[in-house]
């Protein structure tokens, strides 16, 4: 905190993927204090009004020409955030407003104070505001999935916050380009021998983010992607 | 030569001069093609006497030809099937680094032209 002050602007860059998040976009970047200096927002293809609310905001617009998926957004920003070397650190930062920017504040400080390579979100240390309790069975049973595949052990594997530094980001290299990312991450944390930590956040679900958040039976299409990603990798 | 054996070897001779027809430079295309005589010549002997491959069949503990075939078969459709899936996933990233490329150098140009 003291040290945001001392420093007015923050070497981050922080990376919002958007598809068809025309109304809440705009409230979501401008909800972040002006300190963040770097916004990118890529807007993945996006048939409704994304593009043009964005335009409102100081956001720097990457726009996909189609629709690639989440994964392939969050790497295209990624891409792009790291042609500036003057970038630290990157933030991955949900659209709909579910994440909370004193979040992203202590994610920072703590990564600066103990040098790991990516800080994860924990809604399970943290809190959750009006979290749907089948969303939370399911959460859990994915924390579990994951922490018997990849050895990573995590308290949430599906939070869409995380704090990397260059080196956890140019390692990323996403391939899987709809919601399976969030397990690839944890794959690359995992290969690359990344250095990480979780820190409590709080997820507010609002009943926008309720009604945009990935279907739940979408989650048993992600475990079939992730294991025959196993499979055929190779 | 009775009717379905005629039939039959028109039709693998069509397929034959079909495929071996296509261009294509490089060593897998060669043993490709290699592979194809060798699976042609295979398929013209097992229709004009299918009691050849009964007797296969019985070489390798199965009853009868046409199951030997069914199995084999078989294998090759699963075979094409993640085949296919690999190759389909190959291509949507190549599809997605080019629209990723496309993307970083329009926000390049607009942003770091100021």
């Amino acid at each position: 905190m003291r040290k945001n002050k001392s420093t007015p602007t923050i070497n981050a860059a922080i990376i919002i993927p958007a598809y068809n998040e025309g109304s809440a976009v705009r409230e979501t970047v401008d909800a972040i204090p002006s300190k963040f200096t770097r916004i990118v927002c890529v807007n993945d293809g996006s048939s409704d009004d994304t593009l043009e609310q964005l335009q409102k905001t100081r956001a720097e617009i990457i726009s996909h020409p189609i629709n690639l998926g989440q994964g392939a957004a969050l790497q295209t920003g990624i891409e792009y955030a790291l042609t500036n070397p003057n970038i630290k650190y990157l933030v991955t930062y949900d659209a709909d407003g579910q994440h909370r920017i004193e979040d992203v504040k202590s994610m920072l400080k703590y990564i600066q104070a103990n040098k790991v390579d990516i800080v994860l979100g924990s809604r399970f240390l943290g809190k959750t505001e009006n979290m749907p309790w089948v969303k939370g069975v399911i959460l859990k049973l994915a924390v579990w999935f994951s922490n018997i595949t990849t050895g990573v052990k995590l308290t949430d594997t599906h939070n869409g916050l995380r704090v990397m530094n260059r080196h956890a980001a140019e390692r990323m290299q996403l391939k899987m380009p709809d919601f399976a990312h969030a397990s690839e991450i944890i794959d690359r944390i995992a290969e690359e021998k990344l250095s990480y930590a979780e820190v409590p956040v709080t997820i507010v679900y609002t009943d926008y983010s309720r009604a945009k958040g990935q279907s739940m039976i979408n989650s048993i299409n992600i475990v079939f992607d992730v294991l025959l990603g196993k499979v055929v990798k190779k | 030569m009775i009717l379905i054996q005629i039939i039959l070897i028109a039709l693998l001779v069509g397929v034959f001069a079909r495929l071996m027809s296509g261009r294509g430079s490089s060593r897998t295309n060669a043993y490709k093609k290699v592979a194809l005589v060798l699976f042609v010549v295979a398929a013209i002997v097992a229709v004009l006497f299918p009691s050849l491959l009964t007797i296969l069949a019985h070489a390798l503990g199965v009853g009868r030809g046409a199951d030997l075939l069914l199995y084999g078969l078989t294998v090759v459709v699963i075979f094409q099937l993640l085949n296919g899936y690999i190759k389909d996933k190959e291509q949507q990233q190549r599809f997605v680094r080019l629209a990723r490329k496309v993307a970083i150098i329009e926000a390049t140009e607009k942003y770091q032209r100021k």
